[in-house]
């Protein structure tokens, strides 16, 4: 820390996060630590607060957390296209909006990330680690391709990567329709990369934003620590829940790319 | 050449991709608005398709991010 007074001169956070402590040889880093204060503040939340929320004299606050949620309700169901999708969806896609919302936004408070133990903070971003983003966007990748799986059984699902029955029915047909279907075939190739690839551009997409606006932060405090950071926080509370809803939001159109229609699908 | 200054070089080309990703952004941003102003009743419809488009318009520009710290 030194500088003038003007400038305020910081380290650059790392891309791996900080080991706070370790039991036995499993590494808890500060991530880690306030993805548990999150849990545990949900929760408390859900527990406390909404346990207290009556139908005959709704308060204030329980209208604005209604009204809040029936907005991302229809949200996702705009987003899934069909009330059905939504409904099976709306748990996970609702828990990814406050998760990812509520994580790029509490280290507003003041002094939370100043809590240190040996010289470490104790908190920090999960969304500015990529093994958060990461575990994330693989487990929504995963949870979408196992119940594309289970609707349409292991066959049909293996032949919307490996088109090998629409090749042979083109061939039938005649020449030009076959080279056609073996450009299809091609391209069901393509479609396995670019289900990896959507693993990439999610995880990757949340961690830039985030941790690109804490590196630039501490850029521009480097550079005039008076006004100019605060437009740039002001800034940053915005990315931060448009990235929120973009994360949920990608999930749940990819959902209703890949999942059939429970109904349509006969046994 | 020295290896640092080649660093340097193509990280200031990788800055470039913002050009493309700034482009690609406003052009959809732009037609949403426009269809918008058409229709104001498809707000919600247009809106969400809008992000995901602007999402998936960004990406080109989180990977150049990457390619930033990577090289």
């Amino acid at each position: 820390m030194e500088g003038n007074f003007f400038q305020i001169k910081g380290d650059i956070p790392d891309i791996a996060p900080d080991v706070v402590f370790s039991i036995g040889s499993w590494p808890i880093s500060n991530t880690a630590l306030q993805i548990v204060l999150l849990l545990v503040l949900s929760i408390s939340f859900c527990a406390l607060v909404i346990r207290r929320f009556s139908v005959e004299k709704p308060g204030k606050f329980q209208i604005a957390i209604e009204g809040l949620y029936e907005s991302m309700v229809t949200f996702t169901e705009q987003l899934s296209g069909s009330r059905q999708k939504a409904n099976e969806i709306l748990p996970i896609i609702l828990s990814l909006f406050v998760f990812v919302g509520v994580a790029n936004l509490i280290n507003i408070i003041p002094g939370l990330t100043s809590i240190t133990w040996d010289g470490i903070a104790i908190f920090r971003t999960p969304t500015s680690d990529f093994n958060t983003t990461l575990g994330m966007a693989l487990a929504m990748i995963i949870f979408i391709q196992a119940t594309a799986l289970t609707r349409l059984g292991v066959w049909r699902y293996l032949g919307q990567f490996i088109k090998i029955k629409p090749l042979i029915d083109g061939f039938h047909q005649g020449f030009s329709q076959g080279m056609t279907a073996l450009i299809e075939f091609g391209i069901g190739f393509l479609d396995i990369v670019s289900e990896l690839a959507k693993i990439l551009s999610l995880s990757l997409r949340l961690f830039g934003n985030i941790y690109a606006g804490e590196v630039l932060l501490v850029m521009i405090f480097g550079a005039l620590a008076f006004v100019l950071p605060s437009l740039w926080m002001t800034l940053s509370l915005f990315f931060g829940i448009i990235q929120a809803i973009v994360f949920g939001a990608l999930c749940a159109a990819y959902y209703a790319s890949s999942v059939p229609d429970a109904k349509v699908i006969p046994k | 050449m020295e290896a640092e200054a080649a660093r340097y070089i193509a990280k200031g080309l990788i800055a470039l991709a913002m050009l493309g990703t700034a482009v690609g952004e406003g052009y959809i941003v732009g037609k949403a608005m426009e269809a918008i102003g058409r229709n104001p009743e498809t707000t919600n419809n247009i809106f969400p398709k809008m992000i995901i488009g602007v999402a998936m318009a960004e990406s080109t520009a989180i990977y150049a991010m990457v390619l930033f710290f990577v090289v």
